[in-house]
C-alpha cells in the first residue's frame, strides 16, 4: 500500500524509503498543528517557523527501512467538511484529533472516522485517534476510556497526547509509521 | 459511388483494374491501384520507412547539437552554431510550407475531394483519356497525403485543423523548440541512458499522435504509464541514482507536455471549457464576499498584507500561461507562500490550516483566474503523479482544489449569512458593502478605501447643501408671507379705522372743555413784585 520512492543505492545499502501521507483531521482549535509543529521540530511555537504550519515532512529511521511522513494539516471548520474528502485521498494513515476537555470535538471526530470508512477499505488505511491537550486535565470533559473504547470498537490506534507539554506526540507518530509499515 | 464505378468498369480496359503489381489479382483505387496483398506490403515498408526517417532526425538532432555544444566550447562557436539554427530554419520552413499545402487540399471535406476527383476521372475517361487523369490522380494523392496516411486517416490533419492561429503557434514552436534544446542539453549529463531517455519519449510521442482519437481520459492514461514506466526504467535498468531520477522525471515531463499541451489543454471533446465559464460566472456572481464573511484571518490595511495579496493573486493569475504541469504547480505553491506570508503578517504566528483554505478561497475569488477548470483538470490528468498524491507541490494543489469546490457549493450557512440575506445578495439587489459601510474593512486597497470615505463625506455635504437651500427656501417663503401677512394686517386695521381728520382747533380746546371741576381750582399764581 505504500508508496515505495526508490531503493536508497547510492549509499550501497538496501534500506528502501518510504513515503507516508498523513493526513490531520479535527475540529478548529484541538491542535492539529501544534501537534505536527511539536513532532516535527519539537517545539510549542516557541520560536516562529519559517511560513506556513500545515505541511510537514519528517524522516524517520526505522530498523529496516527509512520512512518520510508527509503530514497534511486540514481545515477544521464544520463549513469546510464537505470538501475535506479531497483531502484524504492517497493517504496512508489519518489522525483524527479531538481535544479532551471539549466533549463535541470527539463528537466531529467520529464524524470524519465515517467519511474515512466511506472512501477507504479497513485495511487500507491506518487511523489514530488522538485524545490531544492532557495538559488542560482539570477542564476534562472527554474521559480517557470513552475514548479508548471508542478506539477498540473501530479498531483503532488510541492515545492522549499533549502537544504542548510534549506528552506522546513522538510515541504516535512512530506508532503509524510501524503500522503502515507492517501493512504495506 | 456504386453508379460511378460501374460507369467506369463500361470504359475501362480489363488490365486497368489489375494490381499494379501485376500479381494478377483485381486492384481497388482506394488501396492506390493495389491488390489487399501488394497494398499491406507497401504499406508497411512506407511505414517503416517513416519509423526510420524519425529515429534519423532524432539523432541527426542530437548530433547536431552535440556539435554545436562542442564548438560553442572551442572558440569559433558562434559561427557553426548561427549555421546550424540557419539549417535548423530551413528544414522547419519546408515542413511548413508541406502542411500549409496539405491543409489547402484537405481544408474542403475529405470525401468531398475525392468525390470530385473522381468524378473528374470519370469524365475524362469517357473521353478516352481516363489513364491520364489516373495518372494525375495518383500523382495529386502521392503529392498531398503520404500514402502510408491514406489508410489510416490523419492524425497530422487532425492536429493542423485544431492548431490556433499561425502567430501562436509559431510562438509556440519558437518555445517548443527552445525547451528540446534545454532537454538534449539535460540529457547529456546522463550520457548513454540520456539517449535512451530520449529515444522514449520521442517513442512516446510518436504513439500520443496516433491517439488523439481516443477520449482525453485514455490519452491521460497513458501518460500516466509512461511517467511510471520511465521511472521504472531509470531505477532499474539505467540505475540512476534517486535525486537524479526525480530531476530526470520533472525534465521529460517538461519536454512532453511543452509538445502536448495544445492537443490535451482544455481538449473539444471534454466539457472543460463549458466548466470554466461555470465557475467564471459563479465567482464574480459572488464579487459581494467579504472577508470577514469568509473568517479570513488578514488584515489588508496593513500594507505589507495587502502587497501579498496582490502577489498571491498574480501567482495564482499566471497559472494559466504557463504549459507545463509543473510550472503551473509552482505558480500555486508561489501563491500559498504569498498567503502564509500575508497571514503570518497579520496573526503574528504561523498560520495553520485552518487559517490558510479561508484565505485561499477568498483569493481565488478575488482573482478570479482564468480557465480555473481546465487548468485544475490539465494538471491532474498529465502532471507527474508522484508530484500530486505527495510532496508539497501536490498538498497547495490539493488545498485548490478544495477551494474551488468549496466556492462551487458555497451557500448561505456557508457565510453565516441569512438565506435572505444571501438570495440579496447573489441577484444584485442590495450589496454588504452598502449597509456597513463603515466597516467594509481589509477586502480594497488604501485608495479605494479612501475613495469610499469621499464619497460618503460628498453624500453627507450634498445632503447638508440640499437642507440648506431648502432652508433658505422656506425663509424666503416665510419673509414673503410675512410681509404680505404684514400688510395684509394693516389694511385691515385702516378698513377697520379709518383714518380721520378732525379740526385743529376744536381739538385743542377740547382738551378740558369737559373738565366741570375747573371753577374750584384755585386761581392761578400771580406774579407778585417784592420791593426789595
Amino acid at each position: 500500500m505504500a508508496q515505495q520512492a526508490m531503493p536508497d543505492t547510492s549509499l550501497g545499502q538496501m534500506r528502501p524509503t518510504y513515503i507516508y501521507k498523513v493526513v490531520l483531521l479535527g475540529s478548529t482549535s484541538v491542535g492539529k498543528s501544534s501537534l505536527a509543529y511539536r513532532y516535527v521540530k519539537n517545539d510549542f511555537k516557541e520560536s516562529l517557523p519559517t511560513v506556513g504550519c500545515s505541511f510537514f515532512t519528517q524522516t524517520l529511521n526505522l530498523e529496516v527501512a527509512t520512512v518520510r511522513f508527509e503530514i497534511w494539516d486540514t481545515a477544521g471548520q464544520e463549513k469546510y467538511h464537505s470538501v475535506c474528502h479531497l483531502y484524504y485521498r492517497g493517504a496512508h494513515a489519518a489522525l483524527l484529533v479531538y481535544d479532551i476537555s471539549n466533549k463535541e470535538t470527539l463528537n466531529r471526530a467520529k464524524l470524519w472516522l465515517r467519511d474515512l470508512e466511506k472512501e477507504f477499505l479497513p485495511d487500507e488505511i491506518v487511523i489514530a485517534l488522538v485524545g490531544n491537550k492532557t495538559d488542560l486535565a482539570a477542564e476534562r470533559e472527554v474521559a480517557t476510556e470513552e475514548g479508548e473504547e471508542f478506539a477498540r470498537t473501530k479498531d483503532l490506534l488510541f492515545m492522549e497526547t499533549s502537544a504542548k507539554s510534549n506528552h506522546q506526540v513522538n510515541d504516535i507518530f512512530m506508532a503509524i509509521g510501524e503500522l503502515c509499515d507492517s501493512s504495506s | 459511388m456504386n453508379l460511378k464505378s460501374e460507369r467506369r468498369g463500361i470504359h475501362v480496359d480489363q488490365s486497368e483494374l489489375l494490381c499494379k503489381k501485376g500479381c494478377g489479382y483485381y486492384g481497388n483505387p482506394a488501396w492506390q491501384g493495389f491488390c489487399s496483398k501488394c497494398w499491406r506490403e507497401e504499406y508497411h515498408r512506407a511505414r517503416q520507412k517513416q519509423i526510420q526517417e524519425d529515429w534519423e532526425l532524432a539523432e541527426r538532432l542530437q548530433r547536431e547539437e552535440e556539435e554545436a555544444y562542442a564548438s560553442s566550447q572551442s572558440t569559433q562557436g558562434a559561427q557553426s552554431l548561427t549555421f546550424s539554427k540557419f539549417e535548423e530554419k530551413k528544414t522547419n520552413e519546408k515542413t511548413r510550407k508541406v502542411t500549409t499545402v496539405k491543409k489547402f487540399f484537405t481544408a474542403s471535406s475529405r470525401t468531398g475531394a475525392k468525390k470530385v476527383a473522381q468524378e473528374k476521372i470519370v469524365k475524362q475517361g469517357q473521353l478516352g483519356r481516363e489513364r491520364n487523369a489516373d495518372n494525375i490522380l495518383r500523382d495529386l494523392k502521392e503529392i498531398f497525403t503520404p500514402s502510408w496516411e491514406l489508410a489510416s486517416p490523419t492524425e497530422a490533419e487532425i492536429q493542423e485543423a485544431k492548431a490556433p492561429s499561425p502567430s501562436i503557434n509559431r510562438q509556440a514552436s519558437i518555445e517548443t523548440d527552445r525547451v528540446s534544446k534545454e532537454f538534449i542539453e539535460f540529457l547529456k549529463t546522463y550520457h548513454k541512458p540520456g539517449q535512451d531517455i530520449y529515444k522514449q519519449c520521442k517513442l512516446f510521442l510518436d504513439t500520443m499522435n496516433h491517439k488523439r482519437d481516443l477520449s482525453i481520459e485514455e490519452q491521460s492514461e497513458c501518460a500516466q504509464d509512461f511517467y511510471q514506466n520511465v521511472a521504472e526504467k531509470l531505477q532499474t535498468r539505467w540505475k540512476v541514482p534517486p535525486e537524479k531520477v526525480e530531476k530526470a522525471m520533472d525534465q521529460i515531463e517538461k519536454y512532453i507536455m511543452t509538445r502536448q499541451y495544445k492537443y490535451v489543454f482544455c481538449p473539444e471533446t471534454t466539457d472543460d471549457e463549458k466548466k470554466d465559464l461555470a465557475v467564471q460566472k459563479r465567482i464574480r456572481a459572488l464579487h459581494w464576499v467579504t472577508p470577514q464573511m469568509l473568517c479570513v484571518p488578514v488584515n489588508e490595511e496593513i500594507p505589507e498584507v495587502s502587497d501579498m495579496v496582490v502577489k498571491a493573486i498574480t501567482d495564482i493569475i499566471e497559472m494559466d500561461s504557463k504549459r507545463v504541469p509543473r510550472d503551473k504547480l509552482a505558480c500555486i505553491t508561489k501563491c500559498s507562500k504569498h498567503i502564509f506570508n500575508a497571514i503570518k503578517i497579520t496573526k503574528n504566528e504561523p498560520a495553520s490550516a485552518d487559517d490558510f483554505l479561508p484565505t485561499l478561497i477568498y483569493i481565488v475569488l478575488k482573482g478570479n483566474p482564468p480557465r480555473l477548470q481546465s487548468n485544475i483538470q490539465y494538471i491532474t490528468r498529465f502532471c507527474n503523479p508522484s508530484r500530486l498524491m505527495t510532496g508539497e507541490d501536490g498538498y497547495y494543489f490539493t488545498n485548490l482544489c478544495c477551494a474551488v469546490a468549496f466556492i462551487e457549493k458555497l451557500d448561505a450557512q456557508s457565510l453565516n449569512l441569512s438565506q435572505e440575506d444571501f438570495d440579496r445578495f447573489m441577484t444584485g439587489q442590495t450589496s454588504p458593502k452598502k449597509q456597513e459601510s463603515d466597516s467594509f474593512s481589509p477586502d480594497v486597497c488604501l485608495g479605494v478605501k479612501q475613495m469610499y470615505k469621499n464619497l460618503d463625506l460628498l453624500s453627507q455635504l450634498n445632503e447638508r447643501q440640499e437642507r440648506i437651500v431648502n432652508e433658505a427656501k422656506k425663509l424666503e417663503k416665510d419673509l414673503i408671507d410675512w410681509t404680505d401677512g404684514i400688510t395684509k394686517e394693516v389694511q385691515d386695521i385702516v378698513e377697520k379705522y379709518p383714518l380721520e381728520i378732525k379740526p385743529k382747533n376744536q381739538a385743542l380746546a377740547a382738551i378740558d372743555s369737559e373738565n366741570v371741576e375747573n371753577d374750584k381750582l384755585p386761581p392761578p399764581l400771580q406774579p407778585q413784585v417784592y420791593a426789595g
